[in-house]
Order: structure tokens, then C-alpha cells, then sequence
């Protein structure tokens, strides 16, 4: 950690990391509560506790907010903690998923599905030795750019394609889009699209719109040298 | 595993003593510690035949409980919870000799199966 910015980085991680702690506790807090409503339900007959049916279907609701609430958690725990190190050996599709959930709530404003694409590869992950946080930055910037052009909603697929020569992050817009050329006139003037070349350069990398598909393709080293 | 021993050490009081009364409606022996230090002394006075374990706590954390009850207890299985969502406290944990971790919030069901694998496996 040398700059300042470094710093204040680490700072809002640990912070945020530590609230997530507490929200973990007070998630499995209410997921006992609820459970033990539940057990005691189960021992007893409907004519000591009434309406039985309709406080099973309330647990089961509160168990699946429990999970979403965990899902968010945890995905916000990893996130605060990719800024433990300046730079860090990470799996590059693990980054997508998390960044993809995180993304939801920005995603739904725009009325915009975000999906993660499975790899199109078999074998080993991909990992790279990159600075984590300006990665998740320049995938959030991506998206970004892509909402910019999407204002009638539709849907974006990100996802690694893999080849002999690079690995490459495919950032895919699919809807009620306008013309190709349209696409790319329109991303290449929003105002996200110099942050995101800012970003992808920080990162020795590159950020390109796609001539075939309403996409940004975005290629990161291996090992970036510093 | 009907009347198991079990202690169960956390410094959320909500959450322990509710898991501790859904053991028990399932005829487990569950009670529970605060912190480090009372349970060190509870094992003591009447050493239970597993420990579930949070490593996140106030005072001697859990990972030197973990160390001290492996010190004078060796043959006595200790479960982890941990609340990171990755997986390293846990291995941690592992090499420190706990039979295995599972994350916060716990599926009860998961907890017990886990309970009765470390109690199969120290006979």
C-alpha cells in the first residue's frame, strides 16, 4: 500500500468487511429464529397452534430472503476483501459472477437481465495476477457503458471465450438495440467510455467495441508487471 | 447421537442459545459459551463429546481456543463456523486440527450430519 488512494481503498474494504461479518450474524440469527418457529410448528397440533399452513408459507419466505441475503453477503464479503492486496492472483470468471451479482440492483434500474455466461472452455480456470479491484472496475464500467445504450431494457451476457492466444472478457448486449454502427457510434461518445479505457490501460490491458456483435471486448494480460 | 454432549461457543447470545434449543428439540445436550475463556472452563469441568466453534470473537479468538482445546483434548472434535465467504478461516481451522468448518448462517440438518461424521470418526 504506497499511495493514499491505496490506503483509503483498504480502509473502505476493511470496514465493509467487517459490517458483513455482523450481517452474517444477524442473518443467522433470524435463520435460527425462524427455524425453531418452524420445529415448534411441526410438534404441534393445528388445534394449539392455528393457521399452521399459513405461517409454514411465511418461513419458507423467510428462508429465501435468509439465502438471498447470504448470497449478497458473501459476494459483498469477497468484494470488501479483493482489497486486502494491491495485486492478487485471481480466477477471472469467480470476478465475473461476483461482479454480475453485485451488478443486479444497477441492472434492474435499467430494467436490463444480467447473465454470466459459462466459460466456452474446459479444463483449468483462468487466473490472472492483476490489481483485483481495478478489474471489477473495469467490468462494472463495461456494463456501464452497455446501460447507457439500452434504455428499452433487454439484456447483457458477459462471459469469458478463450482461445490459444488470449483470454477475453465478451461483454454482449442483446434486445432492442439500435444498428450496429449506431452501437458503436453511441458507446464509443458516452461518457463511460473513457473511464473504461482509463481503467483497462491501468490494468495493461485493452477495452474494444465489437464489429459483429452489440459488444465490448475487453483483454487483460496474465500477469500485468506492476 | 441421542443425548450427545454438545458446547457450543459464540459470542451471539441470540444465535446460540436458539440453535441450542433446536438441538435439544431434536434430544441433543446443547449448551452454550459466550466466550473463549468460559468455555476453556466449561470443558474443564464437564468435557462435552464435540464443540462447535466460532472463530470470530471477542477476548481469546477462536482459532486459540481451537489451539488450546487440541493442546489438552486432542481426541475431542471441534466444528468451525466461520462468517467469511471464502473458504480460508476454514482451512485454517482444518490445520489446526478441527474436524471440519461450516459457514454462517448454518443449515441445521448440514450441522447435525457433520456432528455425527466427527463423532464416527473419533470413536
Amino acid at each position: 500500500m504506497n499511495t493514499c488512494e491505496d490506503k483509503e481503498v483498504a480502509f473502505f474494504g476493511k470496514i465493509t468487511a467487517g459490517i458483513t461479518h455482523e450481517l452474517k450474524n444477524v442473518l443467522a440469527i433470524i435463520r435460527e429464529s425462524s427455524g425453531l418457529m418452524g420445529d415448534i410448528i411441526s410438534i404441534s397440533p393445528e388445534a394449539v397452534i392455528k393457521h399452521q399452513e399459513k405461517i409454514r408459507n411465511s418461513i419458507v419466505r423467510i428462508k429465501d430472503q435468509i439465502e438471498r441475503g447470504v448470497n449478497l453477503t458473501d459476494r459483498l464479503n469477497r468484494f470488501a476483501h479483493s482489497t486486502d492486496e494491491t495485486l492478487s492472483k485471481i480466477d477471472l470468471q469467480e470476478t465475473i459472477e461476483q461482479l454480475v451479482t453485485l451488478a443486479q440492483r444497477f441492472a434492474r434500474l435499467k430494467h436490463v437481465v444480467l447473465k454470466t455466461v459459462p466459460p466456452d472452455h474446459e479444463g483449468s480456470p483462468v487466473i490472472l495476477v492483476t490489481r483485483h479491484v481495478q478489474l471489477q472496475m473495469a467490468l462494472f464500467a463495461s456494463l456501464e457503458c452497455c446501460f447507457t445504450i439500452m434504455s428499452g431494457g433487454g439484456e447483457i451476457n458477459i462471459g469469458i471465450r478463450k482461445t490459444k492466444e488470449e483470454n477475453a472478457v465478451y461483454v454482449v448486449c442483446k434486445g432492442d438495440l439500435p444498428s450496429q454502427s449506431e452501437f458503436v457510434r453511441n458507446i464509443s461518445e458516452s461518457e463511460k467510455w473513457p473511464v473504461l479505457q482509463e481503467i483497462a490501460a491501468c490494468l495493461e490491458g485493452s477495452a474494444n467495441l465489437d464489429e459483429t456483435e452489440h459488444g465490448i471486448v475487453l483483454r487483460f494480460p496474465k500477469e500485468i508487471s506492476g | 447421537m441421542k443425548n450427545l454432549k454438545i458446547l457450543l461457543i459464540d459470542d451471539e447470545e441470540e444465535f446460540v442459545t436458539t440453535l441450542a434449543e433446536r438441538l435439544e428439540l431434536r434430544g441433543l445436550q446443547a449448551r452454550t459459551a459466550l466466550n473463549g475463556e468460559a468455555a476453556l472452563q466449561m470443558i474443564k469441568v464437564d468435557t462435552p463429546q464435540i464443540v462447535i466453534l466460532d472463530v470470530m470473537m471477542p477476548g481469546i479468538g477462536g482459532f486459540e481456543v481451537l489451539r488450546r482445546i487440541k493442546k489438552q483434548y486432542p481426541q475431542l472434535p471441534v466444528i468451525l463456523l466461520t462468517g467469511r465467504g471464502s473458504t480460508k478461516e476454514g482451512i485454517k481451522g482444518m490445520e489446526l486440527g478441527a474436524f471440519d468448518y461450516l459457514m454462517k448462517p448454518l443449515n441445521i440438518e448440514e450441522l447435525i450430519k457433520k456432528m455425527q461424521e466427527a463423532i464416527e470418526s473419533h470413536p
